[in-house]
């Protein structure tokens, strides 16, 4: 069904090339600013691709900053946060599935309404609380912080992915003797898993480009996590561009690779929620 | 085969009891504060009833943060929401390559803000950004415009905040016009409908319900956003004329160490977001399904 003439086909296609132009040219420009030497980034007029490309930027950033230190813990933190939150998930929402019990809707709507919680709201008190039991500045109060916020939206979303197995497959299963774990292990677990990636994905991402606990949770400079490492770069007093734009290149590509693996895991997930931001 | 009792509870305690000690009780925990006279850093603390919120009443850069972040917020919620749908509705439509536009097209929502922060302050340099070079060489500005001094540093936080934040309209919006029955196109069709009133009577009356949800969390979110505003803010000098109320909340807590005047702040930020959503969900509600 594309009976489109000619001109609706350039129609078509400039707003495309506009909106590409809009949304992915920015980051395209850090890309090739991070591979410039200084002498092509500081020039008038700016010129799109570099004549000599170069990782000099990349090497500046390994050897004069603490970036790889940053990298590690962030790596650290975003995995920590997505084993707990699933840990944590994965059985709340097949007990919220699976099981009738009292009470059992309004803590759906409870957790629902905890995701109407901003960060700047419990920041504070969660910062108080951190240091009245001791974990200010370590990494267990940033872990802690990003499986709370991903919780809510992880138990919706898992939810309606337990709500779309048929309960026949897990009592077939039971009668052919498998306990209800077992069950639960080998048929469901199994079935739910787009679910179950689309939340680790949204909790790992959400845990990766945090700014506001790091920031606020984190005070010795060999904790700190990318975002917050590369925001002080940033102020620091002369600003190093071919760095900083290479800085937000590694950053990025994990979130690249992880997310053009698992897109359409996303779209699914989207109606239940998404990720906050 | 839903199995009734305890078992189920017992497999959501562990959850429940984590979102109840870091997120509820901090909320609760807020609340207290608010009613305290307290240093940030140190444990000494006096009950002051209202008096916070009383000096709050009369605080000339409260009222300023609010007027900030009103103009913040609506001006983003709606320049996201008109291009998101428009996105939304362009690739909707078929063409060559359509997925991977669509993947690129998501990213300025995944990365972190601080990456969208620091490519836009390159983007937007005085001396040697693109966007200057852009609007010289066209012939559009005489001279390089200063993006971070006081007279355009609230439309480059808006730039900034609408590249980032849009995607999530489009892609909630995407993922509902493809569960559109063709079937109301074609009968539209048959009607006489051209593409103009098609979107208007078919198209929109269908999107109503996820623009509803749309409109309530991006207004809770951008509300409430601090991150992108608060490194807009570093270095530039312009900062107070982008002060939202979650940077005000901030800047009471870790710079004046006034813990129970940010506390207030914060607390008075969310019952105005709660009445807001009541009074939308009661003006709104009725005309969808939800």
């Amino acid at each position: 069904m594309t009976g489109r003439s000619g001109l609706q086909w350039l129609l078509l296609g400039l707003a495309v090339a506009l909106l590409l132009a809009f949304a992915a040219f920015p980051l395209l420009w850090m890309g090739l600013t991070a591979l410039k030497p200084s002498t092509e980034i500081f020039t008038w007029p700016p010129r799109l691709l570099p004549e000599a490309p170069t990782l000099s930027n990349i090497e500046r950033l390994f050897a004069q900053t603490h970036f790889v230190t940053y990298f590690k813990n962030s790596v650290i933190v975003s995995s920590a946060a997505v084993i707990l939150t699933l840990l944590l998930a994965v059985p709340g929402a097949y007990g919220l599935t699976r099981y009738r019990f009292f009470g059992r809707e309004t803590i759906a709507a409870t957790v629902l309404f905890t995701y109407m919680f901003a960060p700047i709201m419990i920041i504070i008190p969660f910062y108080i609380v951190m240091r009245t039991f001791g974990l200010a500045n370590t990494h267990i109060a940033l872990v802690l912080a990003y499986c709370a916020f991903s919780l809510p939206f992880a138990l919706w979303m898992l939810r309606t992915f337990f709500q779309s197995i048929p309960i026949d497959l897990e009592e077939a299963a039971m009668t052919d003797g498998a306990s209800r774990f077992r069950a639960v292990i080998h048929v469901v677990i199994p079935m739910a898993l787009p679910g179950i990636i689309a939340t680790a994905i949204l909790t790992f991402i959400l845990a990766w480009n945090d700014y506001i606990f790091a920031r606020i949770l984190i005070s010795s400079d060999n904790l700190k996590t990318l975002p917050v490492g590369i925001a002080d770069l940033y102020n620091a007093s002369v600003i190093d561009w071919g760095m900083i734009m290479a800085s937000g290149l590694l950053v990025i590509i994990p979130v690249i690779i992880v997310f053009s693996y698992v897109q359409k895991f996303l779209v699914a997930g989207w109606g239940s929620g998404g990720v906050k931001g | 085969m839903q199995t009734r009792g305890l078992p189920g509870l017992l497999l959501v305690l562990p959850a429940l009891l984590l979102l109840a000690t870091l997120t509820i009780y901090p909320v609760g925990y807020g609340f207290w504060l608010s009613l305290h006279a307290k240093h940030s850093l140190f444990p000494q603390q006096a009950f002051v009833g209202l008096d916070n919120y009383i000096y709050l009443w009369h605080d000339p850069e409260f009222w300023e943060s609010l007027r900030i972040g009103l103009i913040y917020s609506v001006s983003t919620i709606f320049l996201q929401l008109v291009l998101g749908v428009a996105a939304a509705l362009l690739l909707h439509q078929s063409f060559f390559g359509r997925n991977i536009v669509r993947g690129l097209v998501l990213f300025p929502y995944m990365i972190p803000t601080v990456v969208a922060v620091i490519l836009w302050k390159w983007m937007l340099n005085n001396q040697f950004g693109l966007i200057n070079f852009g609007l010289v060489s066209l012939g559009i500005s005489s001279e390089p415009i200063n993006w971070f001094g006081r007279s355009y540093i609230m439309a480059s936080l808006i730039l900034v905040s609408v590249w980032q934040f849009f995607p999530f309209v489009l892609l909630a919006v995407l993922a509902r016009l493809q569960t559109i029955p063709t079937e109301l196109y074609d009968a539209a069709r048959v009607d006489g409908a051209g593409p103009v009133a098609r979107f208007v009577f078919v198209t929109l009356p269908q999107l109503a319900s996820v623009l509803f949800i749309t409109i309530l969390l991006r207004s809770i979110w951008m509300f409430t956003k601090f991150d992108t505003v608060w490194l807009m803010t570093q270095g530039g000098g312009a900062e107070r004329y982008i002060r939202t109320m979650p940077v005000y909340a901030y800047l009471r807590t870790f710079n004046y160490y006034e813990a129970g005047m940010g506390a207030a702040v914060a607390i008075v930020m969310f019952l105005m977001l709660v009445a807001a959503a009541a009074t939308y969900f009661f003006l709104f509600r009725g005309e969808d399904q939800l």
